[in-house]
């Protein structure tokens, strides 16, 4: 009875009007930490774009526009650039901004115990010319940097240190983790990691503000069912993402819009090449095949990427054949092509690699990070059960997955790369390069793949002017890491929101949710 | 000669067909028609690899291509008709709901008996040694009393997920499961065994074993035990029920049965996420199952309550 009860009362304070300028909104994935540094995944950087800034921002097009710089010049030839900052920003505190801050959030940032690093392999060093100028120098010349920090966000260096949060502390928390100082259009007000957090507009914000909302709060709901019905219901003004399979009857029920869109984020399977032995299934302990190039290609063509996208994505989604989407700048249009779903190719690459019989292993996989990944994990590994391989699939909810990864926990593993500076040099410094920790490289790539032409061109790549031979030293890339099936990239994702139609809003493809341009009428 | 045909020994089936039971039985239509419910699942399910068209358990015979099959159409690619659809991954609904039953029949018989034997083991100790070790043994079932039993299954649940090595997570979901189910389940026999014991342990025929210098242990299990399990058989009938939806409830919340090896309730988890889409086959015909298993397990555990119940003959 009590519970009945209970349930009655919530379901009147659900269904209880909210005021027009109450805005709400749900995801699957609650971000980890308010701490800007401690976690390099879009659902923390996306959300904290909200209360943190940088010194470049993108706007709705995502084009790089000036937020605590003012301007930024190049200096010398190719030695860095220089940045000036903006006269009168206080962060939420009060504080006053100026280079301090920036050299403080760039030393914070770049720590080793950040996650944020690999944004700073290529700077040699950070100078303060006055308190309103920064010079950024660069290892070598490099031409994108401005477009690279959008998400390197400006921390107070008088509020970190008070509270003692001078450096992140993404696996134990601290001060930062749960209270957040920015100079961003919102200010956090309340924060219960995985129930609520409360945004409310921030009064002394530098720009002007676009929007009309007085309070925000975000929820997270792992069930999509349960998502879709609060937005029905009104619970919610808005979600993200709309389950893949609702989108359709979603469209057609008044009250409610879907905005969908191409997301620059690709899904792909990785490998552990580094270690010696598998670590999971019943060949644990026996020598890791996935070290072996026809191995990996094997799963590759034995992988039906079409049937994926037919059946759980519902023709919603593009196949990809690298680590990049074809709206990325950069992308190889050399190598567009992916293997073609091929069993018997498959299994004869295994038989010339030495397992014709097959063998077993642990497929690691998160159930609440990208659209259907559970759902897509038990495919593959359907999938691979035809070509004799058996995947032992052990899904877990993201804040378990990334530890997991981190600690080389897997065999093989899903993930989704959304290049934060839109240039498919991104994925080759996070996830192509050979991790190194002393030249912050290949911070994502928790598999360890390694190849030394791809190494020495990344260098060349980031410094290079000239378009042509850019792009050239791209597709040959591309081409190496498909050429060795580094990677499986599976298909780029698509970009499902749903709103209550009185709501507008802007999409970006990094699937960053701005609240500074959300209406609500 | 009538006499002889008489005095002559039944078999034990007509002993059985004879008895009051069964009369009593006999005159119940609820009791037969659960009766019938329940053995037509229970069979269907022993019986599964060969009643069921496909096996929803070998990853390799499934093809995504029939994914979100409705029942008895064709599917769009292959033209495949499933009898119930099939799932997001192209499982057929009506093999995995038998494979699926098997799984929650098993987590439920296996864990009934596990609280049976413990319930019944401390209840005894308890109610014919008393003492402190009485008052410890029911303290610690009232303590336990206090919390809802699928609190105290997923407190279990949680601890042994953190014990075990995860690489043997999968293989182990299915114990862990029922020795939770059976630890959150054995304060009810051991409460009545013992109230039944305090009864009996006085009266003469004990009190004549323990002259004869009969040890504890044989008096327990071979004096009392016999006169107390009346009530046990009707608690374990509706324990099983219970037992049943505490696994499907755990394995919807998702941390009970495996995805590549759904019960019931993970199907109903699954297809709880299609609700919104139209693919209405995947969470209804699964609901269905545990319905009909829960309330016939349930009307026949009640109907043998009052069977078994002499103040109600």
């Amino acid at each position: 009875m009590r519970h009945m009860l209970s349930a009655a009362v919530l379901a009147a304070v659900c269904a209880a009007p909210v005021a027009a300028e109450d805005f709400k909104w749900a995801g699957t994935t609650d971000p980890q930490t308010m701490d800007p540094h401690a976690v390099n995944s879009a659902p923390v950087l996306g959300f904290l774009n909200n209360v943190y800034e940088g010194l470049v921002r993108r706007g709705q097009d995502m084009s790089i526009e000036p937020a605590l710089a003012t301007s930024w010049e190049p200096i010398g030839d190719g030695e860095g650039w220089r940045f000036h900052l903006r006269e009168g920003v206080t962060f939420h505190d009060g504080n006053t901004f100026d280079a301090e801050d920036v050299l403080f959030s760039y030393e914070r940032a770049s720590n080793e115990v950040s996650d944020t690093r690999s944004w700073f392999a290529p700077v040699s060093e950070v100078k303060m010319v006055d308190s309103k100028t920064v010079d950024i120098l660069t290892k070598a010349p490099n031409p994108i940097f401005p477009d690279s920090i959008a998400n390197w966000m400006i921390v107070d260096k008088g509020w970190a240190e008070a509270n003692n949060a001078a450096l992140p502390d993404k696996e134990n928390g601290n001060y930062a983790t749960l209270n957040a100082n920015g100079t961003g259009a919102f200010m956090v007000t309340e924060r219960e990691p995985g129930l609520r957090t409360q945004l409310k507009p921030f009064d002394g914000w530098w720009d002007d503000a676009t929007h009309n909302i007085t309070v925000a709060e975000f929820t997270p709901i792992q069930n999509p069912a349960t998502a879709v019905a609060a937005l029905l219901s009104g619970e919610v003004d808005m979600i993200n993402p709309v389950p893949i399979q609702d989108a359709a009857r979603l469209q057609g029920q008044d009250g409610v819009q879907v905005i969908q869109g191409i997301e620059a984020r690709v899904i792909m399977l990785g490998f552990a090449q580094e270690s010696d032995v598998l670590k999971y299934g019943a060949d644990a302990g026996k020598p890791n095949p996935f070290k072996d190039a026809r191995v990996r290609e094997a799963v590759s063509k034995a992988v039906n990427v079409d049937a994926i996208l037919k059946t759980i994505m519902r023709g919603n989604a593009e196949p990809a054949s690298q680590l990049v989407s074809p709206a990325m700048r950069g992308y190889s249009s050399a190598n567009m092509d992916r293997p073609a779903y091929d069993v018997d190719g498959a299994k004869a690459l295994l038989m010339e690699a030495g397992y014709a019989d097959g063998f077993s292993f642990g497929l690691k996989c998160p159930n609440n990070r990208y659209l259907n990944d559970e759902a897509v994990c038990q495919a593959v590994t359907a999938m691979l059960a035809k070509v004799g391989i058996d995947a032992q699939l052990d899904a877990m909810p993201v804040s378990n997955y990334w530890p997991e990864l981190r600690a080389d926990n897997f065999d093989m593993y899903l993930l989704g790369w959304s290049p934060g500076t839109f240039d498919a040099e991104h994925p080759i410094r996070f996830l192509a390069h050979t991790p190194n920790s002393e030249k912050k490289l290949g911070s994502w790539n928790f598999g360890g793949y390694s190849n030394a032409k791809i190494d020495e061109m990344l260098p060349m790549i980031q410094s290079e002017i000239d378009d042509g031979k850019r792009q050239m030293m791209l597709d040959e890339s591309a081409a190496i890491l498909q050429a060795e099936t580094a990677y499986v990239p599976m298909y780029v994702q698509p970009l499902v929101w749903g709103t209550r139609d009185n709501v507008t809003l802007t999409q970006r493809p990094d699937n960053f949710f701005i609240l500074r341009w959300v209406n609500v009428q | 000669m009538s006499d002889q045909t008489s005095t002559a020994p039944q078999s034990r089936l007509a002993k059985a067909l004879d008895s009051d039971f069964f009369y009593n039985f006999r005159r119940s239509p609820v009791a037969v028609v659960s009766f019938v419910a329940v053995m037509l699942l229970v069979l269907s399910s022993a019986f599964a690899p060969l009643i069921a068209p496909y096996d929803p358990f070998d990853p390799g015979s499934l093809d995504l291509m029939n994914g979100f099959t409705a029942p008895m159409a064709p599917n769009d690619f292959t033209g495949d008709v499933f009898w119930l659809g099939t799932d997001d991954q192209g499982r057929d609904v009506f093999s995995t709901i038998l494979y699926g039953m098997r799984v929650s029949l098993f987590v439920g018989f296996a864990a009934v008996s596990f609280a049976m034997v413990l319930g019944i083991t401390l209840g005894l100790v308890a109610g014919y040694v008393g003492g402190w070790v009485e008052t410890i043994i029911m303290r610690a079932a009232d303590v336990q009393l206090t919390f809802p039993a699928i609190l105290v299954a997923m407190l279990i649940f949680g601890i042994a997920k953190g014990v075990i090595p995860i690489q043997h997570h999968d293989q182990m979901a299915i114990w862990v499961l029922i020795v939770a189910i059976g630890l959150s389940d054995w304060v009810q026999f051991a409460r009545v065994v013992r109230g039944a014991t305090l009864v009996e342990k006085d009266k003469e025929y004990v009190q004549a074993a323990r002259m004869i210098g009969r040890g504890r242990g044989i008096i327990m299990l071979r004096h009392i035990l016999p006169n107390v399990l009346s009530p046990v058989l009707v608690i374990a009938t509706i324990s099983l029920a219970l037992a049943i939806i505490a696994e499907a409830t755990l394995s919807f919340l998702g941390v009970g049965a495996p995805p590549t090896q759904p019960s019931l309730g993970t199907l109903i988890r699954i297809g709880q996420g299609y609700l919104f889409s139209g693919e209405w086959w995947i969470i209804l015909f699964p609901s269905v199952t545990l319905l009909a298993l829960a309330l016939s397990v349930n009307l026949l555990g009640d109907w043998l309550r009052d069977a078994l119940n002499p103040r109600l003959q």
